[in-house]
């Protein structure tokens, strides 16, 4: 009983906070999307690039590769031998692609796109300072929050107007994974973008300038579901403006799922057993609605208690006068 | 006084019958939908540039005509005919591949092909949920309106998934069905499977010679008997050397009840070894052939991919229901149950009508030789007919039928998993074909031509010569409807009434409602006839609770009155 009261009261005490990160959460809805609404297309005739000097095939000729012995009347499949390392091979040997100084791409899909190392954004008088950040990508950042797949192993990252930054991007998956900002200004990034991208593990660097207004950039992965599933930062420079939902172990999910009790035998575990606090917070996570509700409630309990109380004690005086 | 109350009440019956007769005399007009409020999409996508229908030659490569709404994106093919690594960067970027898609070395025997072949795919979903905003994303119609959850093997693509920032629409690579994958026989062919997606998954080569493991792994897909799960952001390597040519197919083998279903299955094809034989090693989207393999030039004058498939709409629910990978793995694996599920949508290439007719009929010519290769991935029997022609089936499962027993028939049987290959013959012969012009081909199940009951809608497609069809490859059929009510959402929602234009009334249109009460959902007029009666009953029993005495009088009096007469009858 004292638990449950102590519980209560714990709840009572957190809804207000509750209420509050809820709302915030909603104000910020769409911000995602709506940063870059004048955001145009990402045609690929914007970044075409001089086809003649840049022709992918000039050191990828066939004949390169002649007089291997993998006949094809192999009867038992010897050629499958030593093919592992095979899938890899183009990835050798090749320096970087420059499209123009703000697109280049590896010949492994390796890209960094809108990258400023010198044009000063006109809100800004000089560089306030140069800097270099190292982000991780991949599937063993997500680990320490339960429910997502993929996630940068930090999530917020603050600097002084006018910063140059040197982004480090390690993925360290062995798929895919992008470093994708958006709402830059347009004239200095194309399309207001700042993008690395890398199949991994393997690292790629990109430098670029933010502007003087204080503003919070949204940062994500854009391959399907790898921002919802937990790939997702935030740049914040200056005071920065508000925070983007759902960045993990930041900010909640503006549309949370439900975790209704499921009966499983569990693995027993002492370190599963909560503490108080942990089981009111875990509560009021999983229950979006409560905090209004529980008002709601508590209200009505204000109400009725009186009444009761009134009968109550009309029936002891009807006991009395019996 | 008991005369008077039973003449009030024959008074109000015949009140309440004249009521009755008096409005059914005049029945409710019909109301026509307006089509100023129906959201009507083009009948073909004015973005895909008219160019690219032409016969042309990029990088070298000879790519066919393709007179239809919706032709493959010509750069596409160049690069799937040369490979990634054997193109320009500015042909490159006209794909949206990354340029180590698709590999292409080694000609180890000299005949002027690349014989090592290096295919790299991604697992992409598509109409998946976000914790951000109600919407779905990247979105892929399967028809209008109609955007189920799904999964595919894509084609390792380079930038955004999808078509810009603004946009929610997938890029033009990711889509369903997964691609169509061409290989040589005797090729070396390495499939890397680079799992991009929240859950585990692996490819199985269903009917391609591949061996069972190499290097001392798994080769087969099944996490039972073959190999580990490949896990979200692991890649591993397929490999096979296929000693013999045919119609296969791939598909996911974890959890397969639910991930084929899901869409992470399409057709692999193992072409003749022929010199100089560029094959087109992806064929997305399936359908037209625009660069066939020379073995196919030798014999026919077209060549098609028709990937039947089929989904239940519950299953593909789930993934729009949660964000968290946790409650799609438990809805998935443990609640969903396949052995009461029934299929809703079903579709040709990844398509349902009428958005087939954008891209998967089959144009012909008279006189012409057409070589279709048909999967059926849906879980049920697939009953195809083609109208206007009889078809000769040659191969089952990729395996040559024996020439002398091959079988002509105009509806064809493929059991779940089952390839086809079929010959049409467009010779004007009362048998072959009987006529020029735009003659259907669907599943004759019926339910395979509705797109959740609704109809028409489902795998339909149709056999159209091109004398038929109009510039942007649509049917010119003066004679018929017009398509302009099927390219709508109302119509898949149910709100259209299908014959309201038929004739100048609209004698078959859909009735108004009859009065306030009518129009009222039924449910809902329950509930407020419940309350009046509910009403009626409490004051019922007030008056009689309130005016007891008198009502226990009346009871007693008429209870005296029939013992007594009881008793008189009994007496005499
Ligand atoms: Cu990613
Ligand atoms: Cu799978």
């Amino acid at each position: 009983m004292n638990k449950n009261l102590s519980v209560l009261f714990a709840a009572i005490l957190l809804v207000t906070v509750q209420a509050h990160a809820e709302t915030k959460a909603d104000a910020e809805d769409h911000s995602d999307h709506n940063i870059d609404h004048s955001m145009h297309n990402m045609d690929h005739s914007e970044h075409d690039m001089d086809h003649s000097t840049h022709d992918m095939s000039h050191d990828h000729d066939m004949s390169h590769h002649d007089g291997d012995d993998h006949g094809i009347d192999d009867p038992d499949h010897a050629g499958h031998d030593a093919e592992e390392d095979h899938a890899d091979h183009s990835a050798h040997g090749h320096g970087h692609h420059h499209m123009d100084d703000s697109h280049i791409m590896d010949h492994e899909g390796g890209m960094i796109m809108g990258q400023n190392k010198d044009k000063l954004p006109s809100s800004c008088d000089s560089i306030s300072e140069e800097i270099e950040i190292t982000v991780h990508a991949g599937k063993k950042h997500a680990q320490e929050f339960p429910g997502t797949t993929f996630a940068f192993d930090q999530r917020e990252w603050r600097v002084k107007p006018c910063t140059k930054i040197t982004w480090h991007f390690v993925n360290d998956d062995e798929v895919r994974h992008q470093f994708m900002m958006h709402g830059l200004p347009r004239y200095l990034y194309q399309n207001g973008m700042f993008h690395l991208e890398v199949t991994g593990p393997k690292k790629i660097s990109g430098t670029m300038i933010v502007p003087a207004s204080d503003e919070t950039y949204l940062v994500h992965c854009d391959i399907s579901q790898h921002m919802e599933k937990g790939m997702k930062g935030q740049l914040v420079v200056g005071n920065g403006g508000e925070d983007l939902p759902s960045i993990p172990g930041f900010t909640p999910y503006t549309f949370p799922d439900t975790y209704p009790h499921e009966d499983l035998p569990q693995v027993s575990d002492k370190d599963n057993e909560d503490t108080i606090i942990e089981q009111v917070a875990d509560f009021l996570d999983s229950t979006p609605f409560l905090s209004g509700m529980l008002i709601i409630g508590l209200l009505l309990g204000a109400l009725i208690a009186p009444l009761i109380s009134r009968i109550m004690a009309l029936r002891k005086k009807d006991e009395i006068a019996e | 006084m008991p005369i008077k109350i039973l003449t009030t009440v024959l008074a109000y019956l015949c009140i309440a019958c004249m009521a009755t007769a008096q409005a059914s005399l005049k029945l409710p007009k019909t109301i026509k939908v307006d089509p100023e409020a129906l959201t009507s999409e083009p009948m073909c996508d004015p973005k895909i540039p008219a160019s690219w229908r032409e016969a042309q030659v990029i990088e070298g490569v000879q790519i066919r005509e393709s007179q239809r709404c919706s032709p493959d994106n010509p750069y596409l093919i160049a690069a799937a005919v040369k490979g990634t690594n054997n193109i320009s960067m500015g042909t490159l970027m006209e794909t949206a591949l990354s340029p180590d898609t698709i590999i292409k070395t080694d000609d180890m025997d000299g005949d002027g092909d690349p014989d090592r072949i290096i295919i790299k795919l991604e697992v992409m979903e598509l109409n998946g949920p976000s914790p951000d905003f109600e919407g779905l994303i990247p979105t892929f119609d399967i028809a209008p309106g109609i955007q189920p959850g799904a999964w595919v093997f894509a084609p390792k693509t380079s930038g955004m998934s999808t078509e810009n920032f603004e946009s929610v629409r997938a890029n033009a690579l990711l889509r369903l069905p997964s691609p169509v994958i061409r290989v040589e026989q005797g090729d070396i062919v390495q499939i890397v499977l680079e799992n991009t997606h929240y859950f585990p998954h692996t490819i199985h080569l269903h009917g391609v010679d591949h061996p069972f493991s190499h290097h001392g792994y798994g080769n087969d897909g099944p996490t039972q008997t073959s190999e580990m799960h490949l896990m979200p952001g692991e890649k591993r390597i397929y490999e096979f050397q296929a000693r013999q040519t045919g119609t296969m197919f791939y598909h996911c083998h974890v959890q397969t009840h639910t991930h084929l279903a899901m869409g992470l299955v399409g057709m692999i094809i193992v072409e003749e070894n022929r010199p100089n034989n560029w094959l087109q090693t992806l064929n997305v989207g399936a359908g037209d052939v625009r660069h066939p393999s020379v073995a196919i030039q030798e014999e026919f004058d077209h060549e098609y991919d028709l990937h039947y498939h089929a989904m239940d709409k519950e299953l593909h629910e789930i993934i729009q229901k949660y964000n968290d990978p946790r409650l799609i793995a438990r809805d998935m694996n443990r609640r969903y149950d396949l052995t009461d599920s029934t299929e809703d949508y079903f579709t040709l290439n990844g398509l349902s009508f009428p958005y087939t007719l954008r891209e998967s009929m089959i144009v012909v010519e008279p006189d012409q030789k057409v070589k279709l290769r048909v999967l059926n991935s849906g879980g049920e029997l697939l009953a195809l007919h083609s109208h206007g022609h009889k078809a000769t089936i040659t191969h089952y499962d990729g395996i040559e039928h024996n020439p002398i027993a091959q079988i002509t028939r105009d509806v064809f049987d493929l059991a779940p998993a089952q390839r086809v290959d079929l010959t049409l013959n467009t010779t004007n012969d009362g048998l072959h074909s009987y006529d020029a012009g735009v003659w259907l081909f669907h599943d004759h199940r019926e339910k395979g031509i509705t797109t959740d009951g609704m109809s028409e809608g489902g795998s339909i497609s149709a056999i159209a010569y091109k004398s038929f069809l109009n510039e942007i490859g649509f049917p010119t059929g003066t004679h018929a409807e017009s398509l302009d009510s099927y390219f709508t959402k109302e119509f898949y929602q149910r709100k259209l009434p299908i014959w309201q234009d038929l004739d100048e009334v609209g004698s078959l249109g859909a009735p108004a409602g009859r009065s306030r009460i009518d129009s009222i959902d039924p449910e809902t007029r329950t509930d407020i006839f419940n309350l009046i009666y509910g009403l009626l009953a409490g004051l019922i029993l007030y008056l009689l609770f309130v005016k007891r005495q008198q009502a226990i009088q009346i009871v007693l009096s008429m209870t005296a009155k029939l013992k007594g007469s009881k008793g008189s009858a009994n007496n005499e």
